[in-house]
């Protein structure tokens, strides 16, 4: 029960944002956003899957030639997204979705590659999410997760700079641990790279190992 | 909607298939007798906004 009154308390914080979330958060992510969907390099005919694809300003980002799936909790913020798709008539968008990261109503092994892009510290449980993309992901598939992480990892453990401290009143989860979200997902950390903001935001890159093969 | 996306959609609660029914506008669970509506062109994944499908109602 938790977790429904957790899930409909985004749902409400997000339809107060849909509104002005262009105006507040667009100017700051986008060269992050930008970066990432670089490091994607999609293949021409790849499917992706962008968990948490909020008013879709990651949208226009993606060639034309790819497959863009994108699911988010707020039907409000959904709306804006699809509003923006016909707008700039983005050919690579496939579908939108209203859905739950950690309850997702894909097939398995369906994508090619998955993004959450600033998600992870919004979910009640960070740990079902990972698991539900490992799931929806091939196997030998790509992971990106772009979130902020505590970690003791050497990929990660330079300094978090300043902004660390304003994160919490953000509505952040400030130090999300790193190492038991990968352990037992089956993910390996390929790459762990800075996007913007001082390098507190961070993008990593992971495989999706074989848990998922015995899953399937 | 399109029917591509038949091909990768599944119940969210058992991961089953589910038939579109388009006059409805809905994609159906047999399995849990679970109908998700689609609105405006956006389907509703979600088991808290599914439509509970009575046994006297034919799948």
């Amino acid at each position: 029960m938790a977790a429904r009154l957790d899930t409909a308390a985004v749902k409400a914080a997000y339809r107060r944002y849909a509104r002005v979330y262009d105006l507040l958060f667009g100017a700051i992510f986008q060269p992050g956003r930008r970066r990432v969907i670089r490091s994607l390099a999609c293949r021409p005919g790849e499917r992706v899957l962008e968990v948490g694809v909020g008013t879709g300003l990651s949208l226009p980002l993606y060639p034309r030639h790819s497959r863009v799936v994108g699911i988010d909790l707020s039907r409000d913020m959904l709306e804006r997204a699809r509003e923006r798709v016909r707008r700039h008539r983005l050919e690579q968008v496939e579908a939108l979705l209203e859905m739950d990261a950690e309850r997702m109503a894909f097939a398995a092994g369906t994508f090619d590659k998955v993004v959450a892009m600033y998600v992870v510290s919004v979910v009640p449980h960070p740990e079902r999410l990972v698991a539900e993309m490992c799931r929806v992901c091939k196997p030998g598939g790509d992971i990106f997760i772009v979130n902020h992480f505590s970690s003791s990892h050497p990929l990660l453990r330079a300094s978090e700079g300043m902004f660390s401290r304003f994160a919490g009143k953000m509505g952040f989860r400030p130090d999300l641990p790193l190492e038991p979200l990968l352990e037992g997902s089956g993910l390996q950390l390929v790459e762990a790279g800075r996007t913007n903001l001082f390098g507190y935001w961070r993008m990593l890159r992971c495989r999706n190992g074989c848990r998922s093969e015995l899953a399937a | 909607m399109d029917t591509k996306l038949l091909d990768i959609l599944v119940c969210p609660v058992c991961k089953g298939p589910l038939v579109y029914r388009k006059e409805e506008q809905e994609l159906v669970c047999k399995a849990d007798r679970l109908a998700y509506p689609i609105r405006d062109g956006i389907p509703v994944m979600l088991e808290e906004e599914a439509r509970e499908v009575p046994l006297e109602e034919e799948i």
